[in-house]
């Protein structure tokens, strides 16, 4: 009996402490879940390529792409992921959900779009209706701030969600003026180039997306915020000095391999623009990015109050970015 | 003096009867509501409220006009769809129901759209009709039609036999057939499936105002979800639930009143 049990212990003890020790390598190297609100397509390659990066610096990353944004901010909040993709201002304002951005990743950039054969400029939009995404959504604060810049007042607002919904009714003539994305204003132009009027917006600076996580989650998880930021800094600045890189890294990295050949012929052109418009800031966005967002959102109603007495540090934890700008340079 | 004694003696257990399940299910609501407000006191997630801050904004929505707004701008589509639904739904039914042929042609089409996942089709809807009214009451038909046709379909085929053979043999004309044996006997039947109908409408008409455009009630769900006012988005969800529980009951007695006088307590 005493033969038999020494050897089950000893082997009992061996086992355990290899179980122990692959556990305590895990809980060195948690896997970081990253909660994406959308379906990634041509915007989200550098965003895709970055992760990559992430990845071949050791890092454990796994992407969860969710419904919406809304989605993406309740796993973020309960815990089912380490970071989230958007703007979760509202949340966090009214509810308290201890959230902060730590990293923009681009800038809203949209067009104002009319039907040319009755409209020219937003003065011809005096009394007539207009459409957007949704009640609170970006597309209205900027249907809002462009009738408060040009004077003018709508008859009408009304709502259609999607952009290739709005770009589509708009070539069916159902409507004659909204706002559309960038791959929407493409397709109108394609489909019916000099037919469309697309009105200036002058200077609209707000965040589209941003990086967040729990407040807790950066304070512990300093090195690996950290190390996020470093990489995704280096990617949107050679996106900038290149715009033929997203395309390079996509065969690299095979990403998003089933993309239908017209959008792979959208990647350069696309980046292209985006990289003249800044639309992936090279800087991570910095305080510069808080305040506009403070200006907007206030307009599109994701933030109540007044702009100048919001504090950053109760939505934004900016010292992984400050960080990473002093490593790499601003 | 006799009578009057007895009209005491059942007049009594029958209002202690209505007592109790008044009270039990009075318990039943408080043991829900109860729950709700504790679960959302823990809270079991941020965009979970509580049942108090829940009936806080509903009574916030009523007052400032809100609520009432946003259903008359609900109804409009989900009356039109219905009352489309229910005259045709029940044209088409007895006519699959009569007719071989008119079975062989239609049936087919109604039992697919009853399996098919309406949600997912609901987007194709506005390629063809755009982001109207339209778009909307055809929502509305393709969850309720298919329910109301099968079940007024069935409710005619399964007449007894009996009825017709007798019908028959005392002369009784096709169209006398129709209107004196057939409606009747299948009214009860008929009237179910109105009913379901009615409820499959509700969920057409939240679909619609959630993918299509938002618009009345979907504009409250979609706003309030958007700048995260959960207690409202809740209110608005709750609201909905209770108008189209009420509005089957409502049919529910209409049913019993009218169709099914035997089953009248």
């Amino acid at each position: 009996m005493r033969r038999l049990t020494l050897p089950v212990i000893r082997h009992a003890f061996v086992v355990l402490s290899l179980v122990s020790f692959v556990g305590a390598a895990n809980a060195q190297q948690p896997t970081v879940r990253v909660a994406y609100g959308d379906v990634p397509g041509v915007e989200a390659m550098g965003f895709l390529i970055a992760l990559e990066r992430i990845k071949e610096r050791g890092m454990k990353i796994e992407l969860m792409t969710l419904k919406s944004e809304d989605l993406a901010t309740q796993a973020v909040a309960n815990g089912q992921a380490e970071i989230g993709v958007g703007t979760p201002y509202a949340p966090m304002q009214r509810l308290g959900v201890p959230l902060r951005l730590f990293y923009q990743l681009s800038t809203l950039r949209f067009f104002p779009v009319v039907n040319g054969e009755f409209y020219k400029t937003w003065k011809d939009l005096d009394g007539q209706d207009f459409v957007v995404h949704s009640r609170g959504s970006g597309t209205e604060a900027i249907a809002t701030l462009m009738a408060q810049r040009n004077g003018i007042k709508f008859k009408s607002i009304s709502y259609v969600p999607g952009s290739e919904v709005r770009a589509l009714a708009m070539l069916r003539g159902n409507i004659k003026a909204t706002i559309v994305d960038t791959a929407n204003k493409r397709f109108l132009e394609s489909q019916a180039p000099g037919k469309f009027i697309f009105l200036p917006m002058g200077d609209v600076q707000a965040t589209d997306d941003a990086l967040f996580a729990r407040q807790e989650w950066l304070q512990q998880n300093a090195q690996t915020a950290d190390l996020i930021v470093e990489e995704f800094l280096k990617v949107w600045r050679a996106i900038k000095a290149d715009p033929n890189f997203v395309a390079e890294q996509r065969v690299k990295y095979n990403l998003l391999p089933d993309l239908p050949a017209n959008l792979q012929a959208d990647i350069v052109p696309y980046y292209k623009e985006a990289a003249e418009a800044n639309v992936y800031p090279i800087d991570g966005g910095r305080a510069k990015a808080v305040s506009e967002d403070f200006a907007f959102f206030t307009i599109s109603g994701a933030i109540k109050g007044d702009p100048t007495t919001l504090k950053a540090e109760d939505y934004w934890d900016l010292g992984p970015l400050d960080r990473a700008l002093a490593k790499l340079g601003s | 003096m006799a009578t009057s004694v007895a009209e005491a003696g059942t007049a009594r257990p029958v209002r202690t009867r209505f007592a109790n399940v008044l009270f039990w299910r009075l318990v039943s609501i408080a043991l829900v509501l109860g729950a709700w407000e504790i679960a959302g006191r823990i809270p079991v997630s941020f965009a979970f409220p509580p049942f108090s801050a829940t009936f806080a904004a509903f009574v916030g929505i009523i007052l400032d006009g809100t609520l009432p707004a946003a259903y008359l701008t609900t109804l409009q589509p989900l009356a039109t769809g219905l009352v489309v639904s229910a005259v045709f739904g029940v044209m088409f039914g007895v006519l699959m129901g009569l007719s071989r042929t008119a079975e062989w042609a239609l049936a087919p089409v109604f039992i697919v759209m009853q399996a098919a996942p309406m949600a997912a089709l609901i987007p194709l809807v506005t390629f063809v009709y755009g982001i109207g009214l339209t778009a909307k009451v055809l929502a509305v038909c393709l969850l309720a039609a298919p329910v109301i046709v099968l079940n007024t379909y069935k409710a005619v085929r399964t007449v007894s036999p009996s009825l017709l053979d007798m019908c028959r043999s005392f002369l009784g004309t096709p169209l006398q057939q129709v209107t004196k044996v057939i409606l009747p006997a299948a009214g009860p039947v008929i009237f179910a499936g109105l009913r379901l109908g009615v409820a499959a409408g509700f969920i057409g008409i939240v679909l619609a105002e959630l993918l299509i455009t938002p618009t009345g009630i979907g504009d409250i769900i979609t706003y309030s979800s958007s700048i995260a006012d959960y207690p409202t988005m809740y209110a608005t969800i709750a609201s909905l639930i209770v108008f189209a529980g009420v509005t089957v009951s409502i049919l529910q007695q209409v049913e019993t009143r009218f169709v099914r006088p035997e089953k009248r307590a």
